[in-house]
């Protein structure tokens, strides 16, 4: 039982999109300063204290108040520096003048310094964490991200639960693993927001579609240091169980089509579906995926080749109204 | 060996408010009109199904089957097409004037979409696609246990089945194509949803009708008390349809063509509405069993009187005048009755309403009726 500490601030940076550069806020690590899209990927395993800093950032701050929820973790404790509260405390929905002003406690960048968000990770599964203030507008400019929480063992060899997602008997074992993480990108707002100013989302119209902050053909470029580090491309041999762990972050639902393959799906929302007394495991060709939601797919393709992984909603395989681009990927395989 | 040929053509849709809209399908040979869906695809579990593409249009079309294994085309594994770096198709394509011959031998009985996968943000919406029903290897119709959808003892048993594939429409980015005009997604307004190609009131017209030579398909799904009642959906559209019928709930007995059982373990489940995802597909049996209620046990209900009666606005109705199954009475003044027998009538739509319209006008759109008759002939309901 280790305690995995993380330190996150929020900052506004740009998002490149394959025809131009958006503003957006990001979450980011603090040492590295910058921030990105999604967040940086938080890993644990069962069992382990998660402890989250949200730090105010002095110099690239988005200017309005913020907060981090953790959709799927129970018992979600905070404390505040430094005015405390100092000993943990559940969170709560915080209001002003009757008005709720954030689904959870925030950071205040006017005072606060940090607000630290622990929990124990009691669940393996993947998870999004995210903006609780001005969600509508925070998570749309960007601030989510993702907490893989492993079972015990997953990293030893041997172990029952070695390269498994959900552990030994829930049909979770795999040779690749792929993030996948969904979302759209209305690139006028992003032009337009200001901080502690109100955006009509009824205006919401999103122009951009994307997997892990990239639109195709960005997607199949490899991971890098911008600030969209994580590519989308797979690559397996013939046989191998890939995992695709896909999570629609994004407001709009989403069709993943699996490239022609049919892929058993394994969990749904990190609930395993093998249990030891039922396998409720099935195939699928594609998988439509609403606001939040999650899905573990095994796939384990037998002919080499090339494979385009795209949401089956076909208007959003655009960029600027033009094929190919938006929410689409690739699988090789040897 | 099945050989199948697919021309894809384009066309001209007729509406019930009398639109006439310009669409691209797939006809069945180079005499035949587009239509929409494309033929349906029956083939079997096992069997190499070829399906030879000729393109008449003016851009590059190909044919992508989701769900199939180890497609080929022209003899090798299908692989995107790319045209100086930039992705053009999924798979490879038959240019204009060309053809593309694909080989699949499916694994899995089930029911599939074939559509297109070339510029499939415009090609797709304008009607390059159709349903794809693999039989299993075991299918006998005429033996009851080896009338399945998926085999024999998958408790998938059928009595009368029928393929519904939904769609939109929008007619501005249709004549936009026909314009030669570029297809801007983000203009996307549909104003018309098919079940068959068709918009409701259409869709209760039977198949193959002269005065809709692109629109061979009905909807009407017609049954006996009892039976089951296979129905398939399709969801070949961009947009996510949650669809029930009225008068029983359905048990899903597959998605995606993949049966909902592993090993000996049924999955299958009961619901009263499916989301038919854009290109999904479910399979499910519907079985309709009647309270018992005949005119020398009636309901306990007396009928009002004739004449307060009202049947709506459309001025015309699918009821028999009567409670009871296979019994004709008499309908208001001034309405049309468009029953049979006596045969009970219930809806089968898009639980989001404003899709059973045509362009705003209730009813229409992706809407079509289950019909449950008193006696009905055995040719009814095959694929």
């Amino acid at each position: 039982m280790a305690i995995v500490g993380r330190i996150l601030q929020a900052a506004v940076g740009s998002l490149s999109l394959p025809d131009k550069s958006i503003p957006f806020w990001g979450f980011g690590d603090v040492f590295l300063g910058k921030p990105q899209n999604p967040g940086p990927l938080i890993q644990a395993t069962v069992g382990d204290q998660l402890i989250i800093w949200l730090m105010r950032n002095f110099i690239t701050s988005i200017g309005e108040p913020l907060s981090i929820i953790f959709p799927g973790q129970e018992n979600v404790m905070v404390r505040k520096i430094p005015w405390g509260p100092f000993i943990y405390e559940p969170v709560q929905p915080q209001y002003r003048s009757g008005k709720m002003i954030s689904l959870t406690n925030y950071l205040d960048e006017k005072q606060d310094i940090i607000v630290e968000y622990s929990f124990t990770a009691t669940k393996p599964g993947i998870y999004l964490y995210e903006s609780g203030t001005n969600p509508e507008k925070q998570v749309q400019m960007g601030l989510y991200g993702v907490i893989v929480v492993r079972p015990q063992g997953f990293n030893i060899p041997g172990h029952p639960n070695y390269m498994t997602a959900y552990g030994a008997g829930t049909n979770s074992g795999y040779d690749v693993e792929k993030i996948l993480v969904l979302s759209e990108i209305d690139s006028i707002m992003h032009n337009d927001v200001l901080p502690n100013v109100y955006y009509d989302m009824l205006k919401f119209k999103p122009d951009y579609w994307v997997i892990n902050g990239r639109s195709y053909p960005d997607t199949i470029r490899g991971d890098n240091i911008s600030s969209q580090p994580y590519g989308s491309q797979i690559n397996c041999r013939v046989g191998q169980r890939v995992l695709l762990r896909i999570i629609n972050a994004g407001f709009q639902n989403h069709t993943f089509y699996l490239g022609g393959f049919a892929g058993r799906i394994v969990a749904e929302d990190s609930f395993p579906l093998k249990t030891r007394s039922l396998d409720a495991t099935y195939e699928k060709t594609g998988v439509t995926l609403g606001s939040g939601q999650r899905i573990d797919i095994i796939l384990t393709p037998t002919t080499p080749g090339e494979y385009c992984l795209y949401d089956r909603e076909y208007h959003h395989l655009v960029n600027k109204d033009q094929f190919p681009g938006g929410m689409m990927t690739r699988i090789t395989v040897m | 060996m099945p050989v199948i040929n697919l021309w894809a053509k384009d066309g001209y849709l007729s509406t019930p408010d009398g639109n006439s809209i310009y669409f691209w399908g797939f006809a069945k040979s180079e005499s035949d009109p587009a239509q929409l869906p494309g033929p349906y695809i029956i083939a079997k579990q096992g069997e190499t199904v070829t399906v030879n593409l000729y393109n008449t249009l003016s851009e590059p079309v190909s044919i992508t089957f989701p769900g199939q294994p180890g497609v080929t085309a022209g003899g090798q594994p299908v692989r995107p097409q790319y045209s100086d770096g930039k992705l053009l198709s999924f798979v490879n394509h038959a240019e204009p004037g060309g053809m593309m011959s694909y080989n699949f031998t499916p694994t899995n009985p089930g029911t599939f979409i074939y559509e297109s996968a070339t510029n499939p943000h415009k090609q797709v919406p304008m009607g390059l696609y159709g349903g794809l029903v693999i039989r299993p290897a075991d299918f006998k119709p005429e033996i009851k246990e080896y009338k399945t959808a998926y085999g024999a003892g998958t408790n998938t048993e059928f009595d009368r089945e029928y393929l519904l594939i939904t769609g939109e429409i929008d007619p501005y980015l249709h004549r936009a194509v026909e314009n030669g005009k570029p297809y801007l997604v983000s203009k996307y307004l549909p104003r018309y949803w098919t079940l068959n190609g068709r918009c409701a009131p259409d869709t209760m017209l039977m198949d193959r009708v002269d005065y809709l030579p692109h629109q061979p398909y009905g909807s009407m799904v017609m049954g006996l008390p009892g039976e089951k009642i296979l129905m398939r959906y399709v969801g070949a559209g961009i947009e996510n349809h949650p669809l029930h019928p009225h008068g029983a709930h359905t048990r899903v007995v597959a998605v995606d063509g993949r049966l909902l059982r592993n090993g000996s373990i049924d999955l299958s489940y009961k619901r009263f509405t499916v989301l038919v995802g854009a290109g999904r597909t479910c399979d499910q049996i519907y079985q309709w069993h009647g309270l018992g209620y005949t005119p020398q046990n009636p309901i306990p209900t007396t009928l009002p009187n004739l004449r307060n009666m009202g049947v709506g606005d459309a001025g015309w109705t699918m009821w028999s005048g009567s409670p009871y199954l296979g019994v004709k009475g008499d309908i208001p003044v001034g309405v049309v009755s468009y029953n049979e027998f006596g045969e009970y009538y219930f809806m089968l739509h898009s639980h989001e309403e404003l899709q059973i319209t045509n362009w705003g006008e209730f009813p229409g759109g992706m809407m079509t009726m289950v019909a449950i008759y008193p006696s009905l002939s055995p040719d009814v309901g095959l694929l």
